[in-house]
């Protein structure tokens, strides 16, 4: 029972650990892509390379969205009755 | 005697908010992507919200560490004047110890005091408090190591002006969260406490425990306000002291620690924010270059946890015996809550 007990708890504590490594992670990376995104964005405009400078923005866009989405989504599941 | 019990619990839901206002807002300050009292005065409202979104973290607090069938109101209050004092202790001497843990450390100190060893749950204390006190700022050391060195190869080439205005914004919203996730977990250890308190009186069943609604407000409230107040003592040991940050590292570090608190919260472990956001500032510097932490001062820092959990339990077993002197009633706790309010008036004045 004791065993069986334990197992439980390491296993709980286990998927809280890799569940926070990894949203850290994609949004630490996600966030990184956006601010690259925008800085490219700008030095390819500034150059006159607008179909480029476009093709950065939207990653920054996308990056930023996937950021606000799994901040919004670990509040919902923390607020989640189980 | 619920009365002084409850009021000296929120005392302390103060004394935490005042405590850990450095991990939520030292890396946003030290970075300069926000000034000091914009970041308190959004941590102090976060912290707020924060606390209405789940009472799990209160559920465990109140049910899992010691026999509730035990603890009386004066247990409580022990427990809870031996978990401030060493909060003021360590505030003094500017070390990020754990509030979380200090108060958990005094009411078993307390309950060991008033009924011998089988007071405590030892179980509980071990699967929900020390495993999880363990692995939490490991966790967020290897979150903040691996996230800032994945970070640091993709803005590698780009213009250093144009990473910092980037994550100096980010900052500000990941502080948010850091704060959002303080909430869901500090203030939930007060509900749990007051909750504990109210059914050693009798005012609720042990069996139907549940966090009453004023209660919820009433933490959350003196939660924000000890936030609002400040400590800037800390803020300083941790915005600069283990590392020199640049706005990614800080981005870095917070996201790692709200994602841990967060993870933890929907866990119901009552964790310490102050280890994890402290082990995210350490991952965050070594993920860049090891030397760059000064790893003597997140030596003392671990030294401060390590007496955290045993110092404010002995003191708390002391505060029991002391009030046991003056017998049953309630001039014991009266005398030590006056000399309480005294203390934390000469702290206030020493602060400003």
């Amino acid at each position: 029972m004791t065993v069986l007990l334990a197992a439980g708890t390491a296993g709980t504590i286990l998927k809280v650990a890799y569940s926070a490594v990894i949203a850290s992670v994609l949004i630490s990376v996600a966030f990184a892509l956006a601010v690259l995104g925008f800085a490219r964005s700008a030095d390819m405009r500034r150059v006159d390379r607008h179909v480029a400078a476009s093709v950065y923005t939207t990653l920054a866009v996308c990056a930023l969205v996937l950021c606000a989405a799994a901040a919004v989504y670990g509040v919902i599941l923390v607020g989640q009755k189980s | 005697m619920l009365v002084i019990v409850v009021l000296t619990a929120l005392a302390f839901d103060f004394t935490n908010g005042f405590h850990d206002t450095a991990n939520v807002v030292a890396t946003s300050i030290s970075t300069r992507a926000i000034g000091p009292r914009r970041a308190i005065g959004m941590a102090s409202v976060l912290n707020f919200v924060g606390a209405f979104i789940s009472l799990k973290v209160a559920d465990t607090v109140g049910q899992g560490f010691v026999d509730t069938h035990l603890v009386t109101t004066t247990v409580v209050f022990a427990g809870l004047v031996g978990a401030i004092a060493w909060n003021l202790i360590t505030w003094y001497f500017g070390l990020p110890s754990s509030s979380s843990h200090a108060m958990i450390g005094g009411l078993v100190g307390a309950v060991i005091a008033a009924s011998g060893w089988g007071g405590a749950n030892g179980h509980g204390l071990l699967t929900k408090l020390i495993l999880p006190a363990l692995v939490s700022p490991l966790v967020a050391f290897l979150a903040a190591g691996i996230a800032v060195v994945i970070v640091y190869r993709i803005i590698g080439r780009v213009r250093p002006g144009a990473v910092n205005r980037g994550f100096r914004l980010g900052q500000v919203v990941s502080s948010a969260l850091l704060a959002l996730s303080h909430g869901t977990n500090d203030a939930q250890k007060t509900m749990g406490v007051i909750t504990l308190a109210l059914v050693a009186s009798g005012k609720l069943s042990a069996q139907h425990f549940h966090v009453p609604l004023w209660v919820v407000i009433a933490a959350a409230s003196a939660i924000s306000l000890g936030t609002f107040s400040g400590g800037w003592r800390i803020i300083k040991t941790l915005g600069t002291k283990i590392i020199a940050m640049d706005p990614a590292q800080g981005f870095v570090a917070q996201t790692a620690g709200a994602a841990v608190i967060l993870a933890a919260s929907r866990g119901g472990y009552p964790l310490s924010t102050t280890h994890v956001i402290s082990g995210g500032i350490t991952g965050a510097g070594a993920g860049k270059r090891l030397s760059a932490v000064r790893w003597g001062v997140a030596g003392e820092i671990v030294t401060a946890w390590v007496l955290t959990l045993p110092c404010a339990a002995l003191m708390a077993a002391l505060i029991y015996g002391v009030v046991h002197l003056f017998g049953g009633g309630d001039a014991g706790p009266l005398v030590l809550s006056g000399l309480m309010l005294l203390v934390l008036a000469a702290v206030f004045r020493r602060r400003r």
